[in-house]
């Protein structure tokens, strides 16, 4: 299947300011979170990858169109930009329609889908007032509606949950799985590990301007090699647990944790650890309550990569 | 659906795109309180005719003709500065506005003619400005010609002036918006050369004040009587009409061109707020 | 001892208030910014132009003798009175150039702050609305001030060092106090003219227009009125000409219009009062959207 997006050797540089260094990457239908520190070079790709900037080096193919200069493929790409800007004389519903015309459709329909879209927002009640006079939540509301307004295939949303209320996240982050599974392409850029976790296990990491891992969350975990696995187990009887999982050669570490009921352990070979588990836990006749990996997450993958653990 | 074949269907052509930003622009020139606010200036000669004519009025004998005020008016404010002041302030917002507030990305990001943004922006500018010079021209060449209304030969003089104006607004207009696409300082410049080099070059004599758009405009409008403000026509050599009215639509078509290129190649960097 | 552990600490020292300290980091920052900008430093040492070029006029004035090859008898604009004082501080060009210099410096001072919405972090500091705006007004003087009172005292003090004596300073005692005077009306009034046009809209290219626009438009206007109706009292209409009224005045020179300069002076007072008023209403710690 032929990526939605694709980029090689894609590079950006702001005179001798380094943006974005060697991106090679490929995005197919779905969510995909983009993820990474400030500064670390997420908007300049999104702006790369929506024609508004020009490569340094490289190419960026868009439904297997170069972007740049290419205005046609804007019909079925929906763009939520980071700063918070607006034509601010104009009133939510008059900025909304004007979007929806630009993009060729008729002033009716265009008021139509306009009332559909600012309903689901619950921007309805305010939509006659002044952007001016909006609070930050609708603002940013108003800026998701108008990159999905025209029902793109492409959606491309640059820090979209930046200043909504709780409610109004949950609402969002449901809009988009919805739509990635839909079979749409939604890449979501952000630096709140949580949001990208709860929309997606699709990420790609960005730091210092270079791509540092793409894939499944968990497909990553396992290739980082660096950084034993963690695994934590309850049960009733952790001290026998732990007398005997010292003895095995993938463990690395054992240790115990405050819970009495809990021990954890460090191996670089989990699915020989969780073969010898399960032979344990039917050896020893232990009760277990839980097993968990608690840095096989986003926030562990994060840390490790860039280099804060 | 297969996203390449749903795009076939949706070429991106030239002229929908200019009518569809033209349309926008317009509807937002309208309503923005800032354009409405520089909108707004063009009463001022409105004002001046109306005391004008009422002193007339009052005290009777005016010194010159309304005919003769007129004229002034269109080369000391209008001509001088009013076109001068509402082409910079609305051709370097062109590009430049939407840079500086951010507001680029909704429109570079839309399936429309790159070129044809400007075009449309420039027409609805242009459209803009225009109706509100002419319109307040019309209103002062009433006032100050109340009594003489029922001669049909005047309303030709009315004509040919907001014509002449119309074309002072699309030269102006076409050069400001080239020099907000190339000059963060575009106004700093436009200041400049409106009221540096354009006021400076015209008293040049032989061909060096050709160099000046409102060389042209002057030569479009008729040689008036020196009593006035001798100043303003001092050293004018007049280009022939048909050469004038030439050189000011090439003016506008070279910047416009110029400026349609400009921004199909450039890349603008928007700063994150 | 305690342990000092990483991370943030609160300062806990006293802080000592400073009328001066406050506002001054203002006025700093924005003298900085404005040689940061593209063109401003060609565009600052250009200012100085008719100022050497005037200097350059003392120096011939003391060497006649040497210069008579090149002046044909003796002119008079080349006399130093306070007439040459006035016609360095009241050309027209002069005063473009102050104005060139507002809109380079000034548009953005107060428009910039309301655009990236700033006015409610200088006022979460020991800031009040005076300081700020002394701070703003200060940047605007510095470069108003450089481009009037040091000329003019340099001229007084060049003056004085080619002649070799202070015949010049016992003639006309009053001199140096006129062009601190004249120096501090321009500097006064054109800041606070720039600092109410800028308060007044958040983008400073709409600022720069208004305050050249404003301007030009009313010696425009009065030009219009004085050539249909002759009346010396229309110069009151014009910004430049009622500086140029009390420039005169203050250097004990023909003024331009028959006109008593007080007038003028009044309506400058008063423009600048009304400048104020506005500066007051518009310099807010909390916006209020409508």
């Amino acid at each position: 299947m032929n990526p939605v997006v694709e980029t090689k050797n894609l590079s950006k540089y702001y005179g001798n300011v380094l943006g974005l260094s060697d991106v090679s990457v490929e995005i197919h239908p779905g969510v995909v979170g983009l993820l990474g520190p400030n500064g670390a070079g997420k908007s300049t790709f999104l702006k790369l990858i929506t024609g508004q900037l020009k490569p340094s080096l490289g190419q960026v193919y868009v439904f297997g169109q170069k972007i740049w200069n290419n205005p046609q493929l804007f019909a079925d790409i929906g763009y939520c930009p980071e700063t918070d800007a607006f034509f601010e004389d104009l009133s939510g519903w008059q900025f909304l329609t004007w979007m929806l015309q630009l993009h060729h459709f008729s002033a009716c329909q265009a008021k139509e889908k306009a009332n559909e879209i600012l309903g689901f927002l619950h921007l309805a009640e305010d939509k006659d007032r002044l952007i001016r006079s909006y609070s930050r939540g609708m603002r940013q509301r108003l800026k998701i509606a108008q990159a999905i307004a025209h029902d793109p295939q492409l959606i491309i949303l640059d820090e979209p949950l930046n200043g909504l209320d709780p409610l109004g996240r949950r609402k969002v982050i449901k809009y988009i799985r919805k739509m990635g599974e839909e079979g749409r392409t939604v890449i979501v850029s952000s630096h709140v590990l949580p949001e990208i976790e709860a929309m997606t296990k699709k990420i790609i990491l960005i730091h210092q301007g270079k791509i540092f891992a793409s894939g499944n969350i968990h497909y990553i975990r396992e290739l980082i090699d660096s950084h034993p696995h963690i695994i934590s187990i309850k049960c009733n009887q952790v001290r026998d647990l732990a007398a005997a999982l010292i003895k095995a050669e993938e463990v690395i570490k054992v240790f115990f944790t405050p819970d009495p009921q809990e021990v954890q352990i460090e191996t670089r070979q989990r699915d020989v650890f969780f073969d010898r588990l399960q032979k344990l836990i039917l050896e020893l006749d232990l009760n277990v309550e839980a097993i968990t990996s608690p840095d096989d997450n986003l926030q562990a993958v994060f840390d490790y990569l860039i280099g804060e653990k | 659906m297969s996203s390449l074949a749903h795009l076939e269907k949706k070429k991106t052509l030239f002229f929908p795109s200019v009518r569809d930003i033209f349309k926008f622009y317009f509807f937002l020139g309208l309503n923005s309180r800032r354009s409405r606010l520089f909108l707004l200036s063009s009463i001022v000669p409105i004002v001046i005719a109306a005391i004008f004519k009422g002193s007339q009025i009052l005290y009777g004998q005016p010194r010159f003709s309304g005919l003769f005020i007129y004229s002034n008016m269109i080369m000391m404010f209008f001509l001088h500065f009013l076109i001068l002041i509402m082409t910079l302030f609305f051709g370097s917002s062109v590009c430049r506005e939407e840079v500086d507030g951010s507001t680029l990305p909704y429109l570079v990001t839309r399936p429309l003619h790159k070129m044809a943004f400007i075009v449309g922006k420039y027409a609805a500018s242009t459209l803009l400005v225009g109706l509100t010079v002419i319109f307040s021209l019309a209103i002062c060449f009433l006032i100050l010609n109340l009594t003489q209304l029922g001669e049909g030969g005047i309303y030709k003089v009315l004509a040919r002036d907001a014509g002449v104006l119309f074309l002072g607004v699309m030269s102006y207009m076409a050069l400001f918006t080239f020099l907000g696409i190339i000059l963060k300082k575009a106004i700093f410049f436009g200041l400049l050369f409106s009221f540096g080099w354009e006021n400076i070059i015209q008293y040049f004599p032989g061909q060096t004040q050709r160099f000046a758009v409102v060389h042209y405009l002057k030569s479009l409008l008729p040689a008036m009587t020196q009593e006035g403000f001798p100043f303003l026509l001092f050293r004018l050599e007049p280009t022939p009409l048909a050469q004038s009215i030439l050189t000011l639509l090439g003016i506008v078509i070279f910047f416009l061109g110029l400026s349609c290129a400009l921004y199909a190649w450039k890349e603008f960097i928007i700063d994150s707020k | 001892m305690s342990i000092r552990k990483k991370g943030y600490s609160h300062w806990e020292g006293q802080l000592k208030e400073s009328a001066f300290v406050a506002w001054f980091p203002l006025t700093r920052l924005g003298i900085k910014l404005a040689f940061q900008k593209r063109f401003f430093k060609l565009f600052f040492f250009s200012a100085f132009l008719p100022a050497l070029i005037f200097l350059a006029g003392i120096y011939v004035s003391e060497r006649m003798e040497d210069f008579r090859f090149m002046i044909q008898g003796q002119p008079s604009f080349l006399q130093i009175t306070p007439n040459y004082f006035k016609a360095y501080f009241t050309n027209s060009f002069f005063l473009f150039l102050l104005v060139l210099m507002m809109i380079f410096v000034g548009s953005g001072l107060i428009a910039d702050d309301l655009k990236f919405k700033a006015l409610q972090l200088y006022f979460a500091r020991p800031l009040r609305k005076v300081d700020y705006l002394l701070g703003k007004m200060a940047t605007l003087g510095f470069f108003l001030l450089l481009l009037s009172l040091i000329p003019g005292w340099i001229f007084v003090l060049f003056k004085l060092v080619f002649a070799g004596n202070f015949a010049f300073l016992r003639s006309y005692p009053w001199l140096p106090l006129a062009v601190v005077a004249y120096s501090l009306i321009l500097t006064l009034f054109f800041a606070i003219y720039t600092l109410t046009l800028s308060a007044l809209s958040s983008n400073s290219r709409h600022v720069a227009l208004m305050i050249f626009g404003i301007y030009l438009a009313s010696d425009i206007i009065f030009g219009i009125f004085y050539q249909n109706f002759h009346h010396p009292y229309l110069a009151l209409l014009s910004l430049k000409l009622n500086l140029q009224q009390v420039g005169a005045a203050l250097f004990g020179e023909k003024l331009f219009y028959p006109v008593p300069w007080g007038w003028s002076l009044l309506l400058l007072i008063m423009l600048m009062g009304l400048g104020l008023a506005i500066l007051n209403r518009r310099i807010r710690s909390v916006e209020v959207v409508k």
